[in-house]
């Protein structure tokens, strides 16, 4: 048999030739040292190709560039929202300050003792206390409209690195929540009772209370940013925006209503019961939470309630911001007696803090509708 | 053509490695192959699937080529830049995008007809396959084939040489 060209050597390596072919092709290169050779190189090219060709799966996608992939939240973003936050809240501030006192909706009420503090902390205050004071502070509603543009300057520089979890400054969320209940201890211990009404499940996050400010400026109304209202028998559904992309959902339990409807009056009652019976059971730690934060608006007041100390504060979490685990708190609605659920992908304190906001503009509602 | 899924399912791997290699672009294989079983649908009848479904996608990525010969070039540009700048969707060490571009770079050298005999082999297809889908006589194909191999590791071996050169040359 004369030699087999290169491609009959592919084509029986590749068992792409008939049987009697094949014979041949086996019987000549076991003879044949040269075309022995050439089977072996073959064999390194078939394989060697092979293995060039694995190199190109790896091929990009879209080669057309596409969208940018979304980053998670662009620094530059947290920049401008915190220099928007500072002079919002700056904003608040004087038009606080020039506007009427007689009845402060919010926190952020006496900005001229804040602005006093904050002068004089820096003398009084050693730098490693001073957290704790700005948080020992913000247990005064009067004060906390001062701390907050303190902070908000200061999360502008923290906000990417608390991102990424690594306490950068002390008013960083996971050292606040332990500074936190520090305070609360030292003010309950120091009796300095002024203005210091709330229970300490209103202790608000200094970053809290800088983000109340920013709600509380971003409208000049102070509302809430309802985005929608979905429907849902047996609830009334208000869902909040209160960030960009970041929003909450309050749920009104309505069993009365609900059972005007669908039930007749002969089982309208135990179905009652059975309905108050079920929020009963968030009634009584909702109740302690709900109580004092109400009536916290109000600077004026004096009350020495501290039953409830630092071991019922909100949850502290390490991340301030969108949080991936959705959270829940409900209360009774003192007013209406319905259950009020708040669930969102934010930490604890905001939920409370926007519980707050929500408590006060169904206060709002109900004074206007009483008195139209 | 009601057995369409089975199609897919049996094929559409190698129909969008296939077209990836030859067009360098995971998105634009999976659109061809697509359409390539789209085209399918329409069939009452085929014979030998596997040659028949190569052929319409190696069809269709020419029939794009030819209609639109500047948008490919400038797909092309955009790989090559996309290549040198290593961008891989996976965690890819510098090592293998280097490799990665080396091996289209030599792929690329070859002449359509081998190129797409050798993918096309790649995935498996017998030479009474390969001269199906691409016209060629049976008898050619082990010679389209041997050559296809022989240049691609010629060509990817110089490469790898004078990638090597530019190394050493850059480290001393």
């Amino acid at each position: 048999m004369q030699h087999p060209d290169e491609g009959t050597i592919h084509s029986w390596l590749d068992g792409a030739l008939s049987a009697d072919e094949a014979a041949n092709v086996e019987a000549h290169v076991k003879e044949c040292p040269q075309c022995g050779a050439a089977v072996a190189e073959a064999r390194g090219f078939i394989a060697g190709a092979s293995r060039i060709l694995t190199a190109l799966d790896n091929a990009p996608r879209g080669v057309i560039p596409a969208a940018a992939p979304k980053k998670d939240i662009d620094p530059m973003m947290w920049r401008v929202a915190a220099t928007v936050l500072v002079v919002a809240a700056g904003t608040l501030v004087v038009v606080r300050n020039h506007g009427s006192n007689e009845q402060p909706m919010s926190v952020a009420a006496d900005p001229v003792t804040l602005v006093e503090k904050r002068a004089s902390l820096p003398e009084r205050v050693p730098a490693a206390i001073r957290p704790a004071q700005i948080v020992a502070d913000a247990f005064t509603p009067k004060t906390v409209a001062v701390n907050a543009p303190t902070i908000a300057l200061t999360r502008k520089t923290v906000a990417r690195d608390s991102i990424s979890g690594i306490p950068v400054r002390e008013n960083n969320a996971a050292a606040k929540a332990g500074v936190m209940m520090r305070a609360g201890q030292s003010v309950a211990g120091s009796g300095n009772a002024e203005a210091r009404a709330p229970a300490a499940s209103t202790v608000v996050p200094a970053h809290v209370a800088g983000g109340l400010v920013a709600l509380d400026a971003a409208g000049e109304s102070g509302l809430l940013k309802v985005v929608g209202t979905p429907r849902r028998i047996g609830a009334k559904v208000t869902l909040y925006e209160v960030a960009p992309g970041d929003t909450v959902t309050l749920t009104e339990a309505m069993p009365i209503s609900l059972n005007e409807v669908v039930v007749t009056s002969a089982a309208a009652a135990p179905m009652a019961a059975q309905a108050t019976g079920k929020s009963a059971v968030s009634q009584s730690k909702a109740q302690a939470d709900a109580g004092p934060i109400t009536t916290a608006t109000d600077t004026q007041r004096k009350a020495p309630v501290l039953s409830a100390p630092a071991a019922s504060a909100p949850a502290p979490t390490s991340q301030p911001g969108i949080e991936n685990t959705l959270r829940a708190i409900s209360w009774t609605d003192p007013a209406t007696g319905r259950t009020l659920t708040l669930t969102g992908r934010i930490p604890k304190a905001r939920l409370q803090e926007i519980k707050i906001r929500v408590e006060r503009e169904r206060a709002t509602a109900a004074a206007g509708k009483k008195n139209p | 053509m009601a057995d369409v899924e089975r199609l897919f399912r049996t094929y559409n791997a190698a129909l969008v490695r296939y077209l990836t290699r030859r067009l360098g672009d995971r998105d634009w294989a999976e659109e061809v192959a697509q359409e390539t079983f789209v085209r399918a649908l329409r069939q009452t009848s085929i014979q030998n699937e596997r040659a028949w479904l190569f052929a319409v996608a190696t069809n269709l990525v020419r029939d794009e080529a030819r209609k639109d010969m500047r948008r490919r070039k400038h797909l092309a540009l955009l790989a090559e830049e996309e290549r040198d700048e290593v961008v891989e969707p996976e965690e890819t060490t510098l090592e293998r995008a280097q490799e990665a571009a080396m091996a289209r770079k030599a792929v690329d050298g070859l002449a359509e007809r081998d190129r797409l005999a050798l993918l096309m082999r790649e995935e498996g297809l017998d030479y009474s396959e390969i001269a199906e889908a691409l016209q060629l006589s049976p008898g050619s194909v082990g010679t389209t084939l041997s050559r296809a191999r022989r240049r691609l590791v010629e060509s990817y071996e110089a490469l790898q040489k004078s990638q090597e050169e530019r190394e050493k040359n850059a480290a001393s």
